[in-house]
């Protein structure tokens, strides 16, 4: 009683006044904090304090899935336009995964481009297509030319696809059709990459020399406890019952020829650390990709193009340190084909 | 507080009351906090509830056709896996459909070769393959086969003519009872000489038949052991978590029994009868199941996302590591002897049943561990997907041959 009374005679708000001036304070209170602590709650999410239980449990080693989020995205499948272009995409891709077939006249043995450019060309870190398109023309040391991707692709097809064995005897002719419609899917997948650098994922990351170096005796057990369940014990690779191959062989008369960068063995240890076993990137120690890759680069496999002397002339003549090339391994020189 | 207490005598009539206290500052601004996140959260579902919607109505074959896949549609699920999206098949494996004359010819050709399937030698165009093509009977409906073969035809053999359903319905009476087509020669019989010339049907593979003891543990059982069939069906078919065995490798059939004997995998009713099994016993009974070549019974029971299945089957999502099922157990989930059994109609429950075992490791016996870190790498609704997708797939064409070997 008294105290309203007091305030009444200092001449202040009235009790009504007052009451509902202290309310309009608490909202206005309220409503900021409230307000605030949204906004700082929402900061403290988006910087995943409260962990991102939702998400997905990561396959891999963290930090490789880490970065495969700032790898470049190709295009999804399904945006491939239609008409002649798109056309020309889809027989490029079809080419890439079915090389055999679509390219029967210039491939000598059982392997697709997609063996080795996992995931139809699109995987980071396994030589993908939309970071090689990006790269050519480029001087290349292996032939001391300056090399468009048509040149480049002529290369694929002498070696990887071992065309001296196919039934035209070598790789499509320049201009070839086939040489267009590849090189458009790679353009369609290097879709709206930035041009002029070098994009994360590019080729195969090389792998540091290990201080044991490398000994097919040990790759010979690493190949049989890692890879033998897909590729087979005799690297011959697998089929379905259609006799489909599901597994690409290795090497032998079927496999890339003595001039194909897999058939080095710090070309093929690059690409086995990072890709296989398939899914498992990453999981083999750097020891086990270079002793796995020596046992599987020193088989023999269909000879060398480019060899017209002996095989140790052209050893000299092609041939850098990193391969079993010329080298006799358990009595048997190496290099001198598989005889188709 | 400047009131001083007056020593009061409290009224006769008191009553007890509970002062108002104030809703402290923070618990309103809390709840002020939590209405905006309700509110923030409301707008952004709706958002994606009509995003989906949006997207649901883009996608969804249902309103291209009206009912159903359409034809182009089913052939990118059924046909493109084995005979490749642009009909080239593969060289030497798997004829091509561009151009195949067996389109070309009247429709109940392909009709037919749809409900039988191929197990045999075949000719198309300048080559032959030793064809192994699976029965659609029991994956497509009538619908879903008339609608396939109008578009097959339009688009592989310029053949612009609908296929009725009442035709399918026709056809699939007429061969409840019959297997598949034993090559191009049985199909050139059937259908008339514009398809010959054709290879011979290979003959029967002779010998090599499945012993009485063996028949008699699939369906009697021995002692205390009951028989395959009393789970697993009379043709191998399985059922919910039960699996099918039909048209699964021998060696691989071998192998898990092998495996439940010694304890490697782990299920109490297997591994009983695992254990009673002589390691011949277990390779024969590899041998009879993987040569059953017999219909469907999975269907998608899981609720799992079909389209989101159908990409990790064919796919794989490589952003989370898993490379499609297809890359190892074969172009259209049939397997690769000895080592990755086909998967495609399996029942659902049962392949999500192993993916969870995988996943926590009660399974383990896959090489390398592959299955285990490709499981890991799956969540629940990836599980159900893939799963569910892979039931809506045609039967293994087990091949007809008990040599052990489902590859070539």
């Amino acid at each position: 009683m008294n105290q309203e009374e007091r305030r009444v005679v200092e001449g202040s708000d009235s009790p009504q006044q007052r009451k509902a001036g202290e309310g309009a304070k608490r909202v206005i209170f309220a409503l900021a904090g409230g307000a605030a602590l949204f906004v700082l709650g929402s900061i403290a999410f988006d910087f995943g304090i409260f962990g991102d239980s939702g998400s997905r449990p990561t396959p891999n080693s963290g930090d490789e899935r880490v970065a495969a989020a700032s790898y470049f995205q190709p295009p999804d499948e399904s945006s491939i336009p239609d008409g002649p272009d798109g056309d020309a995409i889809r027989r490029g891709m079809a080419l890439f995964v079915n090389t055999k077939t679509n390219a029967s006249e210039f491939v000598g043995n059982e392997l697709a481009c997609a063996n080795c450019h996992l995931d139809k060309g699109r995987e980071p870190n396994s030589a993908p297509m939309w970071a090689a398109y990006l790269i050519y023309p480029k001087y290349r040391s292996k032939n001391k030319q300056i090399n468009t991707m048509e040149d480049r692709l002529r290369g694929c097809f002498t070696y990887s696809m071992n065309g001296q064995g196919s039934p035209s005897g070598g790789p499509p002719p320049p201009g070839h059709p086939i040489y267009k419609d590849l090189q458009m899917y790679f353009h369609w997948l290097a879709s709206g990459a930035p041009v002029g650098e070098t994009l994360p994922g590019q080729g195969y990351p090389d792998l540091a020399k290990t201080d044991l170096g490398y000994d097919r005796e040990r790759g010979a057990q690493v190949f049989e406890q890692h890879c033998a369940a897909c590729h087979g014990s005799d690297g011959q690779g697998q089929r379905d019952l259609n006799g489909k191959i599901v597994f690409p062989p290795l090497w032998g008369p079927d496999s890339y020829n003595w001039g194909a960068g897999m058939a080095r063995v710090n070309t093929a240890a690059a690409f086995i650390k990072a890709n296989m076993p398939m899914g498992q990137g990453g999981t083999l120690t750097d020891q086990q990709a270079w002793d796995a890759a020596a046992f599987i680069d020193s088989q023999e496999r269909p000879k060398d193009p480019r060899q017209t002397g002996s095989v140790a002339e052209n050893a000299a003549a092609n041939h850098g340190k990193d391969t079993y090339y010329g080298k006799t391994v358990d009595g048997r020189l190496l290099g001198t084909g598989t005889g188709s | 507080m400047s009131n001083p207490v007056t020593p009061q005598r409290p009224s006769e009539n008191f009553e007890p009351y509970e002062e108002m206290r104030r809703i402290p500052i923070a618990v309103v601004m809390v709840a002020v906090a939590l209405a905006l996140w309700g509110v923030a959260l409301l707008f952004q579902s709706s958002h994606a509830v009509a995003v989906g919607q949006a997207e649901e109505t883009v996608q969804s074959p249902e309103s291209e056709e009206g009912l159903g896949l359409t034809g182009a549609r089913l052939f990118a699920s059924n046909c493109a896996t084995c005979h490749q999206p642009g009909g080239e098949g593969v060289e030497f494996a798997i004829p091509p459909l561009r151009d195949s004359p067996f389109l070309a010819a009247g429709p109940e050709v392909t009709v037919s070769i749809l409900l039988r399937g191929i197990d045999g030698p075949i000719r198309v165009g300048d080559k032959t393959f030793d064809g192994h093509m699976p029965s659609f009977a029991s994956a497509l409906d009538d619908v879903e086969i008339a609608r396939l073969v109008t578009h097959l035809r339009k688009r592989f053999a310029g053949r612009d003519q609908e296929v009725s359903h009442a035709q399918v319905t026709r056809l699939r009476q007429e061969f409840a009872e019959a297997g598949p087509f034993a090559g191009g020669e049985a199909l050139a019989a059937r259908f008339g000489s514009g398809l010959a010339p054709q290879p011979p049907a290979k003959p029967s593979p002779g010998g090599a038949a499945i012993a009485p003891e063996i028949l008699k543990l699939v369906d009697k059982g021995r002692g205390e052991v009951w028989s395959c069939s009393s789970c697993h069906g009379d043709r191998g078919e399985g059922a919910d978590t039960v699996p099918r065995l039909a048209g699964l490798p021998a060696k691989y059939i071998a192998k898990q029994l092998r495996n439940y004997a010694d304890g490697s995998r782990q299920n109490e009713n297997m591994q009983l009868v695992a254990r009673s099994l002589s390691e011949k016993e277990r390779q024969e009974l590899g041998l009879y199941y993987s040569a059953i070549r017999t219909p469907s019974t999975a269907r998608p029971s899981l609720g799992g996302n079909l389209e989101r299945g159908r990409q990790l089957v064919l796919q794989g999502d490589w952003t989370i590591g898993v490379p499609g099922c297809t890359a190892c157990h074969g172009p259209s989930a049939f397997g690769v002897a000895p080592s990755f059994p086909g998967l495609a109609a399996q029942h659902p429950a049962y392949t999500a049943s192993q993916l969870a075992a995988w996943v926590s490791g009660r399974r383990d016996n896959s090489p390398q561990k592959m299955m285990n870190v490709i499981a890991k790498a799956l969540n629940d609704d990836d599980r159900a997907a893939v799963s569910d997708y892979l039931a809506t797939l045609p039967p293994v064409p087990a091949t007809a041959s008990a040599t052990g070997e489902n590859s070539r």
